[in-house]
């Protein structure tokens, strides 16, 4: 176990130093650059070309990947051109909201997705089990844009019940009460991935209740719960959960059309307007955070594969 | 068991509602429709920043209704030596959000800094042979040649001479301002920028407002409100959602389709912005197929039917009118003179004017951003008018960001498309500036520019820019397709925003 998690560790650091070298040479290649977004419609040439100086963009841009990477060795990721802050305060601003918009999105599936797929595998065929799945189906085909302006049209502009967008940091006044500004953002990420979800859950439990095992589970006398809840159910988490590491480091990096819809300052919306604006700096150190992330979320899925099955052998 | 819970839910959503609104009081929420590069508003020219920027920055004159610019900072002047020396008198009462007086050496310093590298300085200053404190509130500006505009330019705050103290514009030289320097002496401070959370501005206590009545930018500032939050809120949809549900007082930019059904609800406040934008489609003077071919743009002109890209960009028949002359009517330098191949749509008479003028189908390369729909809307409409003609328009979609850096090089396009927010002396205006990529400058035009900057007799100005705006129908160095009104939203407790905005919406004199 120990030198198969150093074996991967070794790897992801690898594909790490791939991905730095790809992520920075990949967006100085776009055309446009951030002193003309920063400077404005009106700016000389004279005037750009001095900042850009000040900058250091005026430099060789190979010059410019070994000075970002001896600073980001040192933790330096350097400082926002548009925000003129740090990058990892920025990033760092981002990401609470990220992070806690995919955890209550992961709590959402959780309790929605694996329980309502279990009991749709459970009345396999039933007119309940095709009411679910095509219940699931409809929340899997509606664009999550569509599903988070009616939930704030509902829930915020009728009702008044929950804040229609923004989110105030758990850190502000207001304190964890602030996590109300997420429940609405959340329902609507929440709603596709459940119902895919639902649909693994569903699909994994038929599959694994045909193996011969069940069968001779179920012969043994053993209570029908109980062979669903031990032997079922735990077999086909093993495909839920791959998906599951996937689904938290996808709604992190990709949660843009949400963040957007609600106005909501996470990791999303600021790589696409960074993108925009060519802030440079913000989007490397973006792209190299969800990259570490990626590997770290992959890496700790494989490694729960053996808590779930001991059969597994890790090599 | 199901009825219990709901009133649960229901008691805690009251509670959270009300908590939420017992904390905006003294607090307005303005959503916005994205952030600011910076909040030094000599350095950039965008309307957010302005937006912003004039709640904390002032300059030496600020506009009235009329767009008269009207004493902020100063008490009056002297022109003296033929329009050529500029002697202003400082207001004594004016204090820094730091607590330091105003004196003459900051407004110099300022001043100089906007002439150096400000984005409109250069207008006034290039001719400015010295800027000096010539008694402790008291500066004189001495020109090599007078400038008709200087009040105008001294009283624009879009990019415009916003004083600083002495010490931090002295040390940002070209740099724009970072936040800890962020001091000015307007009726707002600047509070906390929270990346993609809020821009926070806080009522400032020392401010001393001017006796007079507020009217526009002029006269009296009063702040009644402790804070004012700048929020992103980037879709248009949930702008609206949030006015409606409370989360915000101010929500900007909607988008036309909306307007019919806002207009006629009775819980929020319609805001049509007194100044119209327009859409302007440069052409390449420096290189290429459209260079000196004066002919060909004329043809050009002749063959768009402006107006449908009006309606098909902005919508109601309320947020636009499609009116070639340069400035809306209403307005001083509102002038027909020299309008002409305007909203014509003429296929046949185009196609014609294009062969006399010897173009025989070559393309021509018409940059466009998808950023702003509009310019994208009003492209493709103009490309199919322009096929219909027999012109071979090819369009170059790119993001805003690459258009800035290609329209930089004049080999890579032979029309951009862009839009011109209103301003209120034609010196400001893009296509007056040589440097400004389409690079349009020929005799004719330095001629009359010269006669313009020359005078400072208003009437004399009027007359003059009645014929630069026949040379641009003549020349046609951009196209303009027409007046646009955008419009906000405001809550109905939010008081004292007037009918319409004067160039931006701004929140002293306002009070729920």
């Amino acid at each position: 176990m120990g030198s198969y998690a150093l074996h991967r560790t070794g790897a992801a650091i690898a594909t790490l130093a791939a991905a730095s070298v790809i992520i920075f040479f990949f967006i100085h290649l776009i055309p446009g650059d951030p002193i003309h977004v920063l400077l404005g419609d009106t700016a000389t040439p004279d005037q750009v070309d001095a900042l850009r100086a000040k900058l250091g963009l005026d430099q060789p841009i190979i010059l410019q990947y070994f000075r970002w990477l001896a600073n980001v060795a040192r933790g330096d990721f350097g400082t926002s051109i548009f925000f003129q802050m740090p990058v990892l305060k920025v990033i760092g601003d981002g990401a609470e909201t990220s992070i806690l918009l995919a955890t209550i999105t992961m709590i959402w599936i959780t309790i929605i997705g694996v329980p309502v797929g279990v009991i749709a595998a459970m009345r396999h065929g039933s007119w309940l089990d095709q009411g679910l799945s095509g219940v699931a189906m409809l929340f899997a085909s509606i664009p999550t844009f569509w599903v988070g302006l009616y939930l704030i049209l509902i829930f915020a502009a009728w009702l008044g019940w929950l804040p229609s967008s923004g989110y105030p940091s758990i850190f502000e006044q207001g304190g964890l009460a602030n996590l109300r500004y997420l429940l609405l953002p959340s329902l609507a990420l929440a709603a596709p991935n459940a119902a895919l979800i639902l649909r693994l859950t569903r699909a994994s439990m038929l599959d694994v209740a045909r193996e011969d095992y069940i069968r001779t589970a179920r012969a043994k006398g053993i209570r029908p719960m109980r062979v669903i809840l031990r032997h079922i159910l735990r077999n086909a988490l093993l495909a839920v959960v791959s998906a599951f590491g996937f689904t938290f480091a996808a709604l992190i990096s990709e949660a843009v059309v949400t963040e957007t819809v609600f106005a909501l300052p996470g990791i999303g919306q600021l790589v696409v307007q960074s993108i925009l604006r060519r802030d440079y700096p913000v989007i490397q150190g973006i792209i190299l955070v969800t990259v570490v992330l990626y590997l770290a979320v992959n890496l700790l899925v494989d490694l729960s594969y053996r808590l779930l099955d001991p059969r597994v052998e890790l090599q | 068991m199901i009825k219990q819970f709901l009133r649960c839910v229901i008691v805690v959503a009251t509670l959270v509602s009300a908590s939420s609104q017992s904390m905006a009081a003294g607090m307005l929420r303005y959503a916005t429709i994205g952030e600011p590069p910076s909040l030094d508003v000599q350095m950039s020219t965008a309307t957010i920043v302005a937006t912003i920027g004039q709640h904390m920055f002032e300059t030496l004159y600020a506009f009235d209704s009329k767009y008269v610019p009207q004493p902020l900072l100063v008490t009056g002047e002297k022109v003296e030596d033929g329009g050529k020396k500029l002697v202003l008198t400082l207001r004594q009462d004016v204090k820094f959000h730091n607590g330091q007086a105003m004196t003459a050496d900051d407004v110099v310093a300022s001043l100089k800094r906007w002439g150096e590298f400000g984005a409109r300085g250069s207008l006034l200053m290039k001719n400015a042979t010295s800027v000096t404190a010539s008694g402790k509130n008291e500066v004189t500006i001495v020109l090599s040649e007078p400038n008709g505009a200087w009040k105008n330019l001294l009283a624009y705050p879009e990019g415009g001479p916003a004083i600083y103290p002495a010490a931090i514009v002295s040390a940002a030289g070209n740099k724009p301002l970072e936040p800890k320097d962020y001091i000015g002496t307007g009726p707002f401070k600047f509070g906390e920028w929270r990346p993609n959370r809020y821009v926070e501005l806080t009522k400032f206590d020392g401010y001393v407002p001017l006796k007079t009545a507020g009217d526009g930018y002029a006269g009296a500032r009063t702040a009644s409100f402790d804070t004012i939050r700048f929020v992103p809120v980037p879709d248009v949809g949930t702008r609206v959602s949030g006015v409606q549900a409370g989360d915000y007082e101010y929500a900007e930019f909607i988008s036309g389709d909306l307007y019919d059904s806002l207009k006629s609800n009775a819980a929020i406040n319609v805001h049509r912005n007194g100044a119209p934008l327009f859409g302007l489609f440069f052409m390449n003077s420096q290189s290429g197929i459209l260079k000196d071919n004066f002919a060909l743009r004329r043809a050009i002109s002749a063959a768009l039917k402006e107006e449908q890209a009006l309606s098909v960009s902005f919508g109601p028949k309320a947020l636009w009118e499609a009116d070639g002359a340069i400035y809306p009517k209403g307005n001083p330098w509102h002038t027909q003179d020299g309008v002409k191949n305007y909203n014509v749509g003429d296929a046949a008479k185009a196609k014609q004017m294009a062969k006399d003028a010897g173009y025989t189908g070559q393309p021509i390369r018409l940059l466009v951003s998808t950023n702003y729909q509009a310019h994208f809307d009003q492209a493709t409409v103009f490309t199919k008018q322009l096929a219909d003609a027999g012109i071979n328009v090819q369009m170059m979609v790119v993001d805003w960001a690459t258009l800035l850096k290609l329209r930089g090089q004049g080999d890579q396009w032979d029309i951009f498309v862009t839009h011109h927010g209103f301003v209120p002396d034609p010196l400001l205006l893009t296509f007056m500036n040589d440097s400004y990529a389409g690079w349009w400058k020929t005799p004719e035009k330095a001629k009359l520019m010269a006669a313009f900057t020359g005078t400072a007799d208003p009437e004399a100005r009027i007359k003059i820019w009645a014929e630069l705006q026949a040379l641009v129908y003549e020349q046609v160095p951009a196209i303009k397709v027409g007046n646009a009104y955008s419009y906000d939203i405001a809550a109905k407790k939010l008081k004292g925003m007037g009918e319409s905005t004067v160039l931006w919406p701004h929140f002293w004199n306002a009070n729920y």
